[in-house]
C-alpha cells in the first residue's frame, strides 16, 4: 500500500513525537508570548505626541505584587558609582532611613556583603592609584553610621580581578575572580588556582552551602568551580569546563541540574547539565531558548515580500551570538507537531459525534487515496480507518452531517457514513461519464459556535483587510465557518457544468435539484449567511471560461446574479460569510488576488496573495498542509511579532538593504581567538535578501572597522552602490585619524570595489544627499561628489564641509537640510547652499544632550534620543522675529523612554491602507540596546488632545508597581535637570485601556464624558499603528 | 572616543560611564585652543570669569578697568581666515555707562536661574545687579568696603541671596527679592576674600577670610557652625589611603595574616579613644565659657586657621564632598566637608598670588583642580595632589579660571588683559591646517609664549 513511506513520526525537527501536549506546552507558550511582547513593546508619539513604556506590563501583575516597603535612594551627594547607600531593614521588613558612608577607596570595582559575620560586613574590591587591585573588609556600625576596619584584607591581586562571590557559611569568605586566577580568600585561608585567560562576568551558585559555582566567560564557555573542603576548612579549588552557552549575564541554578542562563548578548537559555559528556565533550544540553533581540545596534525596515508591510531586520547580539533578526508583524501559528507527508491534496477534520466538543478525525486526502488520522487516548495522533469511507480515491470533500453522520465526496460518489458505527449508510453515485469536481456542504448550525472561537475568528477578520496576510486570514475564516457545524445538504458539481444539490436526511441522500451550466464549475460555497444561519438560501459558484462568480438561490438553483471578474485567472475558492452583521462574498483567484464583494454590490477590490493549500480546524488548533509537511499548531495571540533568527557567529554592526540587487550588506566583526591572543577581523558582507546567505565578502584591512553603510546612487550614474565608511583604529591612537569611504557595486552577486577615498578620521555616518554623498568624519561634515575621471573611472571628490562639532555621530538629511546629532552638543541644523556650494549652520539646540540617535520627523520637527534614556523633539523656528531665536532649535517635546535608543528609521510594521485614518500618521521605528523595538507616531493635534485626556484619566486608575508614579517615571531626566514629560504620550499605557475591567472602563468613560464605544474605537485605531 | 561610542552602542559600556569617560579624556587633552579665540575688550586685568549655569553658552568677564562683558562661547561672531572662530563680546558695560562701576570690578557672576541677570561687585563698594537684555542696573547694594567676591547658590530654590565678601570683616547677604541685606555674618577678623556656597545644601555658605580662617555658616541659624583647622586631620581616626597601602602590604607579605590584623586592631582602637580624650581635655578648661554662649556663637571665639595668611580662593567639588582652598601661604588644601578635616593631600610645589582673590575651577567628576599659579595655570589631581598639567600662555599673573563642564573648555583671565581659551585637542583641525600649508605658521604665531 505504500502507507509506511510518509509516516515517519520521528523526523520532526525537534525529534518529538506528535502529541497534543496540552498542559505543559501551553504554559510555556504563555511565557514565550510574554517575553516577546516585552520586546515588542511599542511606543508612539506625535507632532503633539504621545508615549509610554514597559512599566505597565508589570502593572498587570500588580495584584500579585504588594509593596512591603519603599524608600527613595536618589541622592545628589557623591558620585553615583563610587558611593552606595546603606539601607537598613528592621526586623519587620520595613526600610529605615538610608545613609551614606564614606569609603576611602576611590576606585571601587565590587562590593559584597559577607556571610557569617556578627556585624554586617562588606568586602570591597578596589584599585589604587597605581592600578593594583586589592580587597579589604569593613564592618558597618549602624550606630555611628560608619565603617570600622574588618577582619581581614588581601593585597596585590590579579590585575584583572573584577568579581567577588561571597561564600555562605559554613565556609564563609569570598571568591575573587580574576582574568588569570581565581582566589578563595577568608580570614583563615587563601587558595588560588590559575585559569585560562578569560573575562568572567556572571556566576551562579549551585549548592546552598556554596561549594560549587557556575561561571561563564565572555566567549560563552561555562565552567564549574568547586571549593574542596574538609571539616569546614577549604583545602583547594577546582575548575572544570562544562560546555558552551550563550554569553551569560546571569546564571541561576534552578534544580535537578537545570540552569537558566540569562544573556544580554544572545538568546537566554534553559540548559540541563548532564552527568556524561556528549560526543563533543559538552555537558550542556539546551532545553529552551528565549528570544532576545538585544542589543539592537542597527536595523533597517524593508518590504521583502513587496506587500506594503514593513519588516525590521536587526543587527542583534554580540560576540559569538551575533545574528540578524527578521521581525514581522502578523498572525502566527505555534507549531505543536508536524509530520512529513508528500502530496497532500486536502485536509478535513471530523467530529465523532455532533455533540463532541472537539474534532477527532483528521482526513488527509492524497491524489489517489484518503487516510484518516485520529487522536487516541494518549493524545497521540495515529492512523485509523472509517470503514464507510472510500479510501482508494482522492476525497474532494468531507464533513459532519446532521444525525451523527459523516459525508464523504469522491470523484464518483457521495457517501453517507454513520459517525458512531462508521458504516456506510447511503451512497449517491455520479452519473457515468461525469465525475464530481467540486463539492461543498453547508452548515446547518447544529452546535452553537463557541464564543471564544468567534472572538478568535472575528478579530483577525478585521485584520484581513489590513494585513493582506491571506494565508493566515483564511485560516481564521475557516475556523469561524467550518469549525462547529454539521451539514444537512451537499452541493456538488460534476464535469460538464452540472450542478447537483443533495439534501441529507437521516441515513438518506436525496438529489433535490440538478441543473446544467454553460461552463465548467471551478468552486462552490453554500455557507449560510444572513439571519437564518441554519439554512442557507444562497449558493456561490465560481466559473471557468467566463471567469465569473454567480449566486444561485437554494433549493431552486435559480440564478440570482452574476459578476464577471475579468482577466484570465479563474476563481479558485468562493466563500459566503458574515462579518459584523454584513454579508460578504469572498472570492480568491488562482494568482493570489482576493475579491471581496458586499452581497448585492461590489464595493471593494483588494490585491492579496495566497500561499498555503488548505486548512482544517480542531478547535483552536490548526492542521496545515504545507509543501511536503503536515503540521499542527495553535493560533497565536492575534497580533504578534514573528522573529526569525539568522545566526551569523559574528557581531553585525551595520546593515542596509538594496532593493535593486535584492541584497543586504552588513559590516561585521568576528572575534578570532588564537591560542595566545584575541584578534578582531572586520568584514563587509553581502547577503541574499531571501535566503540570508553570505554571497560575497570584502575583508577590511587590519585595524579597519566598518562604521557606516548605505545604499545610494549618484547623479549622472544609473548604478546603485553600497557605500561603506570605515575607521582605522590603531592601538596606539586614542582617536582614529584615518578612515576610508569604499564604494561597491553588486555585480553577479559579488561586491566589486569601484572607488575608495581616504578620510582624515572615522566615518561615523553616511547619507545620500542630492545625488552626492554626505559623510560625517570626526568633527566634520563633508560632502563628496561623484566625478567621472578622464579614463572613464569614477571617484569621490570632496566638495565642501562644515566644522564645529565635537563628534558628528548621527546625521540625517531631508532635501537640502542636514541635521547632526553631536556626541555631546545635541542637535544642530545645517543647510546646503547650492549656489555657494557650502554648508552653513542654521540653528542648533543649545542644551547639552549627549545624542544617541536622531531622525527628521517632518520639515520642521526633529526627533532625538539622548544618553540618559530620554527622547526629545526640537522645532525649527524659521519665522521667529530675531536672529537669535531663529538660530535656536526650540525644544517642544520631552519624554523619558527608559531605553537606550541606537537607531531611528522611518517605517511601519503594519500594512498601511491609503483610505484608513491610521494610514496618514507617520511613524518612526526605533531599536534599543535592550532589544526593544518601538514606534513613535506623530499624531494629529485633535487626536493628541483626546488621548492625552484619556492618558491622564488612565493614570488615575492604573497604579504603577509599588505605587511608583507614571508621571515621575516619564519625566525627562538628565544630569542637569528633571522636567515633566510634554507633548509625548505613552502608547502602551493608553492601549492598556482595552485590558481594563468593565467597571473601570465605565469609570473612565464617565470621567471623560465620552461613550465607551467611542473610547474603544479611538484606542483600537491607535493599536492599528503597530 | 571611537571605542567608547562603539561599546556604548552594543551595551558593553553604560551610558553614564561613557559620558564620564569622554569628559575626563577631553579634560586630559586640554590645550591652548587652535580654533577658538575670545576677543577681550578690557583694558585692565581680568578678575573674574563665569560661564552661565543654564546653557553654558555665555561667558561673563569682569575687569580691573571697571568693565564687564558677555561673550557667546557657542556661537562665533566671525571666523578668521575661515578657521579660527572669533568670539567678540556681545556687550560691554564700563565706566562710560551711566551706572557703571567707577573702580575695578572684582567679581562678576551670573544669576543662576537664567541669563536674564548678572551681578558685579567692585572696589567702588557697590554690588550691582544688571539686566542682561537691557544692560541696565536694576538694583545696587552699597557695601561697607571694597567688594572682593560675590556668590550665589546654584542649587537654591527658596532664596535669592547674593553673598558678598569685602574688606569689611562682616559677610553680607543681599536679597535680590527685597533689595535689602538680610544677613550680616560676623566672625572673621579681617576682610573676606573668598566665598562659596555649598553644592549639596542651599543653606550652607563657606567663607575664607584674610585672617586665614574658613568658616561654615548655616544661614538659617545664628553664627558660624564650623571653622576649619589646618591642624585637624583625620589621621588616627581612619587611616589615609597611603598609610593603608603600606600597612596592607605588610599584611599581604605575612602569611599568618590573622594574628597581625588582630594585633593591629587593638592599638587602633586605643588610638581613637586617646584622641577623643584629647579633644575633651582641650575643651574642658573652656567648659564654662562654652556653656554660656549660644552654640553657634561659640565658634566665634575659635581662632583656628586654615591657611597662614589670607584665604584667597575657595572651591567646593561638584559632588559636595570636598572643599578646596588656596591661601597666600602658597598652599592648596583639600578639606573633607562632612567632617571638616584637613585631608593632608600634598599638592606639589606652587607659588600663588598672595594678595588677590583667586578663582579656582574643578572638573565635574572632581578629579582635577585648576589653580592660577602666577602666570601659569596648574591642574592638580585632587586626590593625589600630583601636578597633572601646567598651562603656560599668559604673560602676566593669572587671576581666574573657569571650566565649562559642557564643552570641557577652560577659560583663563589674567593681568595681561586677555582671556585665553583652552580646549580639548582636535586632530582634524590640525590636519586641515597642514593640508593648507602656509596657515600652520600663522596659526602657531599666536601672541602667547609656549
Amino acid at each position: 500500500m505504500g502507507l509506511g513511506c510518509g509516516w515517519n513520526f520521528e523526523t520532526h525537527p525537534r525529534g518529538k513525537r506528535i502529541r497534543k501536549r496540552k498542559g505543559r506546552r501551553n504554559d510555556e507558550e504563555k511565557e514565550e508570548v510574554k517575553g516577546k511582547k516585552k520586546k515588542k513593546n511599542k511606543r508612539k508619539k506625535g507632532r503633539e505626541k504621545k508615549r509610554k513604556g514597559r512599566k505597565e506590563k508589570k502593572e498587570k501583575k500588580k495584584e500579585e505584587k504588594e509593596r512591603k516597603a519603599m524608600g527613595d535612594v536618589s541622592d545628589r551627594i557623591g558620585r553615583p558609582t563610587d558611593n552606595g547607600q546603606v539601607i537598613p531593614f528592621d526586623n519587620k521588613g520595613q526600610l529605615k532611613e538610608a545613609f551614606n558612608i564614606r569609603l576611602e577607596e576611590l576606585q571601587v570595582l565590587d562590593i559584597k556583603f559577607l556571610y557569617g559575620c556578627a556585624k554586617p560586613t562588606i568586602v570591597v574590591l578596589y584599585q589604587d592609584n597605581k592600578d593594583a587591585r586589592h580587597v579589604k573588609t569593613y564592618e558597618v556600625t549602624l550606630k555611628d553610621k560608619d565603617f570600622v576596619e574588618g577582619p581581614w584584607a588581601q593585597n596585590n591581586l590579579d590585575n584583572g580581578a573584577g568579581l567577588l562571590i561571597p561564600v555562605p557559611m559554613p565556609l564563609g569568605g569570598v571568591i575573587i575572580i580574576g582574568e588569570e586566577t581565581i582566589v578563595y580568600c577568608s580570614a583563615t585561608a587563601f587558595k588560588a588556582i590559575p585559569i585560562r585567560p578569560s573575562i568572567i562576568r556572571a556566576y551562579g551558585r549551585v549548592d546552598v552551602d556554596g561549594s560549587r559555582y557556575l561561571l561563564s566567560d565572555n566567549a560563552g564557555l561555562l565552567h564549574l568551580l568547586v571549593i574542596a573542603h574538609e571539616r569546614e576548612r577549604v583545602t583547594g579549588l577546582k575548575i572544570e569546563h562544562l560546555g558552551e552557552t550563550s554569553v551569560a549575564s546571569t546564571i541561576s541554578y534552578l534544580d535537578n541540574a537545570v540552569v537558566y542562563v540569562g544573556s544580554s548578548y544572545g538568546d537566554s537559555q534553559l540548559i540541563k547539565l548532564n552527568l556524561q559528556p556528549d560526543a563533543k565533550g559538552s555537558y550542556v544540553e539546551v532545553l529552551e531558548r528565549y528570544v532576545n533581540l538585544g542589543p539592537i545596534v542597527d536595523f533597517c525596515v524593508v518590504d521583502l515580500e513587496r506587500q506594503g508591510q514593513g519588516q525590521v531586520v536587526t543587527c542583534s547580539g554580540a560576540y559569538k551570538d551575533g545574528s540578524l533578526r527578521v521581525v514581522r508583524n502578523g498572525i502566527g501559528i505555534n507549531e505543536q507537531a508536524s509530520v512529513e507527508l508528500q502530496g497532500i491534496k486536502g485536509l478535513w477534520s471530523l467530529r465523532s459525534s455532533t455533540n463532541d466538543p472537539y474534532d477527532t478525525f483528521l482526513v488527509v486526502s492524497f491524489i489517489s487515496e484518503t487516510r484518516i488520522l485520529a487522536m487516541n487516548m494518549d493524545d497521540e495522533l495515529e492512523e485509523t480507518e472509517i470503514e464507510g469511507f472510500y479510501a482508494q480515491a482522492q476525497t474532494l470533500f468531507c464533513h459532519n452531517a446532521v444525525h451523527d453522520q459523516l459525508v464523504q465526496v469522491t470523484a464518483n460518489s457521495v457517501r453517507l457514513v454513520s459517525s458512531t458505527s462508521r458504516d456506510l449508510l447511503d451512497q449517491w453515485k455520479a452519473p457515468s461519464g461525469f465525475s464530481v469536481n467540486v463539492a461543498t456542504a453547508n452548515a446547518s448550525q447544529a452546535l452553537k459556535p463557541d464564543p471564544n472561537l468567534l472572538e478568535v475568528g472575528l478579530k483577525p477578520v478585521r485584520k484581513l483587510a489590513e494585513s493582506r496576510d491571506i494565508s493566515s486570514s483564511i485560516i481564521i475564516l475557516y475556523a469561524l465557518n467550518t469549525g462547529t457545524e454539521t451539514s444537512s445538504r451537499v452541493l456538488l458539481a460534476t464535469g460538464g457544468g452540472h450542478l447537483v444539490y443533495i439534501e441529507i436526511g437521516n441515513g438518506k441522500l436525496v438529489e433535490a435539484k440538478h441543473i446544467q451550466l454553460e461552463y465548467e464549475i471551478s468552486c462552490l460555497d453554500i455557507n449560510p449567511i444572513g439571519e437564518n444561519s441554519h439554512y442557507s438560501s444562497l449558493a456561490a459558484v465560481g466559473m471557468w471560461t467566463d471567469i465569473s462568480v454567480r449566486i444561485f438561490s437554494l433549493p431552486s438553483l435559480e440564478l440570482l446574479t452574476k459578476e464577471n471578474l475579468g482577466g484570465e485567472i479563474i476563481p479558485r475558492s468562493v466563500l459566503l460569510c458574515t462579518f459584523e452583521g454584513v454579508s460578504y462574498l469572498l472570492c480568491a483567484l488562482g494568482d493570489g488576488h482576493l475579491f471581496n464583494f458586499l452581497l448585492n454590490t461590489t464595493f471593494l477590490i483588494i490585491l492579496l496573495s495566497v500561499s498555503n493549500v488548505g486548512i482544517v480546524v480542531r478547535h483552536s488548533s490548526l492542521a496545515i498542509a504545507k509543501e511536503g509537511e503536515l503540521s499542527i499548531g495553535a493560533i497565536d495571540d492575534i497580533q504578534k511579532l514573528h522573529i526569525r533568527t539568522i545566526p551569523l557567529g559574528e557581531h553585525a554592526r551595520r546593515i542596509c538593504h538594496q532593493e535593486q540587487s535584492r541584497t543586504f550588506a552588513i559590516c561585521s566583526l568576528k572575534n578570532c581567538q588564537t591560542s595566545t591572543e584575541e584578534t578582531e577581523m572586520h568584514f563587509v558582507r553581502l547577503l541574499d535578501d531571501q535566503s540570508f546567505e553570505f554571497i560575497s565578502t570584502y575583508p577590511l584591512d587590519t585595524y579597519e572597522y566598518g562604521c557606516s553603510i548605505i545604499s545610494c546612487s549618484f547623479s549622472d550614474d544609473n548604478n546603485v552602490y553600497y557605500c561603506v565608511g570605515t575607521a582605522y583604529v590603531l592601538p596606539e591612537e586614542n582617536e582614529p585619524s584615518k578612515g576610508r569611504i569604499l564604494v561597491f557595486l553588486v555585480e553577479d552577486g559579488k561586491l566589486q570595489l569601484i572607488a575608495e577615498k581616504e578620510t582624515k578620521g572615522a566615518v561615523y555616518s553616511l547619507n545620500a544627499f542630492n545625488g552626492k554623498l554626505l559623510a560625517a568624519i570626526n568633527q566634520k561634515i563633508q560632502l563628496y561628489k561623484w566625478m567621472l575621471r578622464d579614463d572613464g573611472s569614477r571617484e569621490l571628490q570632496s566638495e565642501c564641509g562644515h566644522h564645529g562639532h565635537i563628534l558628528a555621530l548621527y546625521v540625517q538629511t531631508r532635501g537640502d537640510f542636514i541635521i547632526v546629532g553631536d556626541l555631546m552638543k545635541s542637535i544642530s541644523l545645517l543647510l546646503y547652499k547650492h549656489e555657494e556650494g557650502a554648508i552653513e549652520e542654521l540653528a542648533r539646540d543649545y542644551n547639552a544632550n549627549w545624542m544617541t540617535a536622531v531622525e527628521i520627523l517632518d520639515d520642521d520637527m526633529y526627533l532625538g534620543a539622548e544618553n540618559n534614556f530620554n527622547l526629545f523633539t526640537v522645532r525649527k523656528n524659521s519665522d521667529a522675529a530675531t536672529d537669535e531665536e531663529r538660530g535656536r532649535l526650540e525644544v517642544v517635546g520631552e519624554y523619558h523612554l527608559g531605553e537606550f535608543v541606537n537607531r531611528f528609521r522611518h517605517g511601519s510594521l503594519v500594512m498601511r491602507l491609503p483610505d484608513s485614518e491610521a494610514g496618514h500618521i507617520p511613524t518612526v521605528i526605533f531599536g534599543t540596546v535592550n532589544g526593544v523595538i518601538g514606534i513613535v507616531a506623530s499624531l494629529p493635534h485633535d487626536q493628541y488632545v483626546f488621548l492625552e485626556k484619556l492618558q491622564s484619566n488612565l493614570v488615575k486608575v492604573i497604579k504603577g508597581v509599588g505605587g511608583l508614579s507614571h508621571e515621575q517615571w516619564r519625566s525627562f531626566n538628565n544630569e542637569k535637570k528633571t522636567v515633566d514629560a510634554r507633548n509625548f504620550l505613552d502608547g502602551d499605557l493608553i492601549e492598556s485601556f482595552l485590558d481594563l475591567s468593565r467597571n473601570r472602563i465605565d469609570e473612565i468613560s464617565k470621567a471623560m464624558g465620552v461613550p465607551v464605544e467611542e473610547l474603544c474605537k479611538r484606542v483600537e485605531e491607535l493599536t492599528r499603528l503597530h | 572616543m571611537w571605542k567608547a561610542v562603539k561599546d556604548r552602542e552594543a551595551g558593553f559600556l553604560l551610558p553614564s560611564s561613557f559620558a564620564t569617560r569622554i569628559r575626563s579624556h577631553r579634560v586630559a587633552s586640554l590645550d591652548l585652543s587652535n580654533h577658538k579665540e575670545i576677543v577681550s575688550p578690557h583694558n585692565g586685568a581680568i578678575n573674574s570669569l563665569q560661564v552661565d549655569l543654564t546653557e553654558e553658552r555665555y561667558l561673563l568677564s569682569g575687569s580691573s578697568d571697571g568693565s564687564a562683558a558677555v561673550y557667546d562661547i557657542q556661537h562665533a561672531t566671525d571666523y578668521e581666515r575661515g578657521l579660527i572662530a572669533k568670539h567678540k563680546s556681545l556687550f560691554v558695560v564700563d565706566k562710560q555707562h551711566n551706572h557703571g562701576h567707577r573702580y575695578a570690578i572684582s567679581t562678576a557672576v551670573w544669576y543662576p536661574v537664567d541669563t536674564g541677570l548678572f551681578i558685579t561687585g567692585s572696589f567702588d563698594h557697590y554690588i550691582k545687579v544688571w539686566d542682561t537684555n537691557t544692560t541696565q542696573v536694576v538694583m545696587d547694594f552699597k557695601m561697607p568696603g571694597k567688594v572682593y567676591r560675590t556668590a550665589m547658590s546654584s542649587i537654591a530654590t527658596t532664596h535669592m541671596l547674593i553673598a558678598a565678601g569685602s574688606t569689611d570683616v562682616q559677610v553680607r547677604l543681599c536679597d535680590i527679592a527685597s533689595g535689602a541685606f538680610t544677613h550680616t555674618l560676623s566672625g572673621h577678623r579681617d576682610g573676606v576674600m573668598s566665598l562659596e556656597w555649598s553644592t549639596s545644601s542651599e543653606w550652607i555658605l563657606v567663607t575664607g577670610g584674610c585672617d586665614g580662617a574658613i568658616r561654615f555658616w548655616d544661614i538659617r541659624r545664628a553664627g558660624c557652625f564650623r571653622v576649619l583647622d589646618q591642624a585637624r586631620s583625620q589621621l588616627g581616626r581612619r587611616p589615609l589611603a597611603e598609610s593603608t597601602s603600606k600597612k596592607g602590604s605588610v599584611t599581604g607579605q605575612s602569611s599568618s595574616a590573622k594574628s597581625m590584623v588582630s594585633q593591629r586592631r587593638i592599638p587602633l582602637g586605643n588610638e581613637t579613644k586617646q584622641l577623643r580624650a584629647l579633644h575633651k581635655s582641650q575643651h574642658l578648661p573652656r567648659g564654662p565659657v562654652v556653656q554660656r554662649l549660644h552654640p553657634g556663637l561659640s565658634s566665634t571665639h575659635n581662632r583656628a586657621v586654615a591657611h597662614y595668611g589670607a584665604v584667597t580662593g575657595l572651591r567646593a567639588t561638584g559632588d559636595g564632598m570636598y572643599l578646596l582652598s588656596s591661601g597666600s601661604d602658597s598652599r592648596l588644601r583639600l578639606w573633607d566637608v562632612d567632617s571638616g578635616y584637613n585631608t593632608l593631600v600634598n599638592f606639589e610645589a606652587m607659588r600663588l598670588q598672595p594678595t588677590k582673590a583667586l578663582q579656582l575651577a574643578v572638573t565635574q567628576d572632581s578629579s582635577l583642580v585648576f589653580v592660577p599659579c602666577l602666570s601659569t595655570v596648574k591642574a592638580y589631581d585632587v586626590q593625589s595632589g600630583m601636578t597633572f598639567r601646567t598651562f603656560c600662555g599668559h604673560y602676566e599673573l593669572v587671576n581666574c579660571c573657569c571650566l565649562s563642564s559642557q564643552d570641557q573648555e577652560l577659560y583663563t583671565g589674567s593681568n595681561d588683559r586677555q582671556i585665553l581659551v583652552w580646549s580639548p585637542a582636535s586632530p582634524v583641525i590640525a590636519e586641515v591646517e597642514e593640508g593648507k600649508g602656509g596657515w600652520v605658521s600663522v596659526a602657531d604665531q599666536d601672541n602667547w609664549s609656549d
